[in-house]
């Protein structure tokens, strides 16, 4: 890869003046935001300003909401627009994965949960499974504790390695984006601080969106900070520029949690 | 006794005793209506249960009435000598008997169906069942994943459901009504339309899907009782399929998988047991309804099982696809067999011919047999409900 030191790389996710409404009540509005690839970028604000909603455009998600909708602007997703007519969503979900506030493992084996999004997209040999699986739970930092256990039910895990075990499945089709929708919000410290960890190393190999409402969460794992406010883009900025010196008087009164 | 609250500083004195014996009747009055209802119910199955064991076990071994249990049912003979002597002899053997007998034979009596065991209404039974409930199962859970997965909220839907819920409420006897004019009397003319090929045989390679030979039979009757459990099969899995979490669809999507690779592989399998489960009490109502098959696939009299069907001798030197062929036709003539049926067994010698001892003991045996498999089933059911929930907890 030649190009990786300079110019700098454009960005994978590309959201350009978005509105979004959910039947006819608009839930963002103008919404601007360029992620770099291998950063972490947080998204925070208060509970309903619209922070999941922006996360699921990214992969589409909103189109299972009935009457949700994009109204304006555009979003693209390594320079494609990912409303055009040619794109499958199957395959833009394969390269932007998404782990849940609620972890979900399918209650399944651990082994078939982390090869679900291999098997789905036609993947049939043992040996390449086998191959993801081991890589994506090595990654997720679960393969020393559960590489005995792959064909034991993952409902048995804790919520801590639940939550693990769902990023590992996540990441087990090799995403160039991971989005992650307050991923700690049900789980105790330790089992925090361990994704948070995790965090760190999966910025190595992929561009991860994480939604949190803990602003230390944002402070310690994020490069990037994006805050939003009733549905529109207040500031975005590198993380500690935003924290530090906040531009916007909305964003400082919400960061001592002054907010009138 | 009025209350009188300056008597004795009691400031609480009310109509006490009046109340409480108000709410002593009250509540046993409750309590006696529903001994009264355990008490019925308990009546009926135990003397079912006095009546029907006799017929059904035996004290040595091998403890049940075997010939009750596989015989088909016939005419029962009842020769009695001039000492006044009876003896029940088997439709074969009665003329043997009564020439042994010579001068001191004094009477017979006839009793049909009585004889025997009750083999084929408990086989045809079976079959119409199986049928039933394969038919049942695809065609609910079908409209179920439809209903639950794909359609849009809204009228339509609504009206859907009214309609299914209506769908339950048809009395049997119009189900039955139904069946003997779409599958017995209308489906078999479709495919004799002197047409070159009609629309409707599919080839199947070995044989062909028709209509061809559906008339009084298995398939008729099966296909019948499913619409009558139709209704349960769909509200049931419509219910199980809703009660997997919707986490698990939304992960799925996320992961890249189409709506129907979530809905094989995220959903079906989690609702899969809830939804057998409750087609197994489909299944005890299928097996216990009369009127619909009474027109469409059971006789009160047959002396052959289904797949006893006499087809022509092949010739000394057939080869050997020939045997297959005419094993797996033998085969599924069963399904084009009219065949008896334990609801419908029941109904004949209950109500269809003059009562006796012997039509009583043939009565009580079936309802005992019968009632014996359809607890087993609601049983199991139970049994695997209690066991799935137990496992599939998320
Ligand atoms: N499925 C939906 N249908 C209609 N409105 C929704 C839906 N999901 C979210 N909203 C609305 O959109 C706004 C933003 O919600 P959301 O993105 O979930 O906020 P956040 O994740 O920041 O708490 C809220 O006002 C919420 O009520
Ligand atoms: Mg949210």
């Amino acid at each position: 890869m030649p190009a990786l030191q300079s110019p700098p790389p454009p960005p994978v996710v590309q959201v350009r003046e978005m509105d979004f409404c959910y039947g006819s009540s608009i839930a963002l509005e103008g919404i601007n935001l360029a992620v770099e690839r291998y950063r972490i970028t947080a998204l925070i604000g208060a509970s309903g300003c619209g922070k999941s909603t922006l996360l699921r455009c990214i992969n589409r998600m909103n189109d299972r909401v009935p009457g949700a909708r994009v109204t304006k602007g555009e979003i693209l997703v390594k320079g494609k627009n990912i409303h055009d007519d040619d794109v499958d969503l199957t395959q833009l979900r394969k390269q932007v994965g998404m782990v849940f506030q609620k972890s979900s493992p399918f209650p399944k084996t651990i082994y078939e949960n982390v090869a679900y999004g291999q098997r789905t997209h036609g993947v049939k040999s043992k040996d390449i499974l086998d191959d993801a699986v081991e890589r994506a739970l090595r990654h997720a930092a679960l393969w020393e504790e559960l590489k005995d256990r792959l064909d034991q039910n993952a409902l048995g895990l804790s919520g801590g390695q639940q939550q693990r075990l769902c990023i590992a499945r996540a990441i087990a089709t090799r995403p160039d984006v991971l989005l992650m929708d307050e991923p700690c919000s049900a789980l105790d410290p330790i089992a925090t601080l361990k994704i948070e960890e995790l965090m760190h190393q999966l910025a190595r190999e992929f561009t991860v969106i994480i939604v949190t409402h803990n602003m230390q969460q944002a402070v310690r794992v994020s490069d990037y900070t994006a805050f939003l406010h009733l549905g529109k883009l207040v500031e975005f900025a590198e993380t500690d520029a935003l924290f530090s010196n906040p531009r916007q008087k909305l964003t400082e009164s919400y960061l001592r949690g002054t907010f009138s | 006794m009025t209350p009188n609250p300056t008597a004795v500083g009691n400031p609480f004195a009310g109509a006490k005793n009046q109340q409480e014996r108000r709410e002593r009747i009250t509540r046993w009055l409750l309590r006696l209506v529903t001994f009264f209802i355990v008490a019925v119910t308990l009546g009926i199955l135990a003397l079912i249960a006095i009546k029907g064991s006799p017929v059904v076990f035996r004290s040595q071994w091998p403890f049940v009435n075997t010939k009750f249990l596989t015989e088909l049912p016939s005419t029962l003979h009842v020769i009695e000598d001039v000492k006044g002597n009876k003896q029940e002899v088997e439709v074969g053997h009665a003329d043997e008997v009564k020439a042994g007998l010579g001068d001191n034979f004094h009477s017979e009596t006839t009793i049909s169906y009585s004889g025997g065991g009750i083999l084929g209404p408990i086989v045809g039974t079976a079959l119409l069942v199986l049928v039933s409930i394969s038919v049942a199962l695809f065609l609910g859970v079908s409209c179920a994943i439809y209903l639950s997965e794909y359609a849009k909220h809204g009228k339509f839907l609504e009206l859907v459901r009214l309609a299914i819920l209506n769908l339950a409420g048809v009395p049997s006897v119009v189900f039955g009504l139904f069946g003997l004019g779409a599958f017995v009397l209308t489906a078999p003319v479709f495919t004799h339309m002197p047409m070159d090929r009609s629309i409707l045989i599919i080839p199947l390679g070995f044989t062909t899907l028709s209509f061809e030979g559906w008339d009084t039979c298995v398939l008729s009757g099966g296909f019948t009782l499913a619409f009558v459990i139709l209704p349960v099969i769909i509200t049931a899995s419509e219910q199980c399929l809703q009660a997997v979490p919707q986490g698990f669809r939304e992960t799925s999507m996320a992961l890249g998988a189409t709506r129907w690779q979530t809905i094989r592989y995220s959903v079906l399998p989690f609702a899969m047991p809830g939804i057998l489960t409750s087609s197994i009490l489909g299944i005890a109502r299928a097996a216990g309804e009369t009127a619909p098959i009474m027109f469409t696939a059971a006789l009160a009299f047959k002396d052959k099982l289904p797949w006893q069907k006499a087809l022509p001798p092949l010739p000394a030197d057939a080869s050997i696809f020939a045997h297959w062929e005419q094993s797996v036709s033998r085969l599924l003539g069963v399904f084009t067999e009219s065949v008896q049926a334990l609801p419908y067994h029941i109904y004949t010698i209950a109500a269809k011919i003059p009562q006796n001892e012997y039509s009583e003991r043939a009565q009580y045996g079936s309802v005992f047999v019968f009632l014996v498999l359809v607890a087993t089933l609601a049983a199991t059911s139970i049994w695997l409900r209690r066991r799935l929930r137990a496992k599939y907890r998320w």
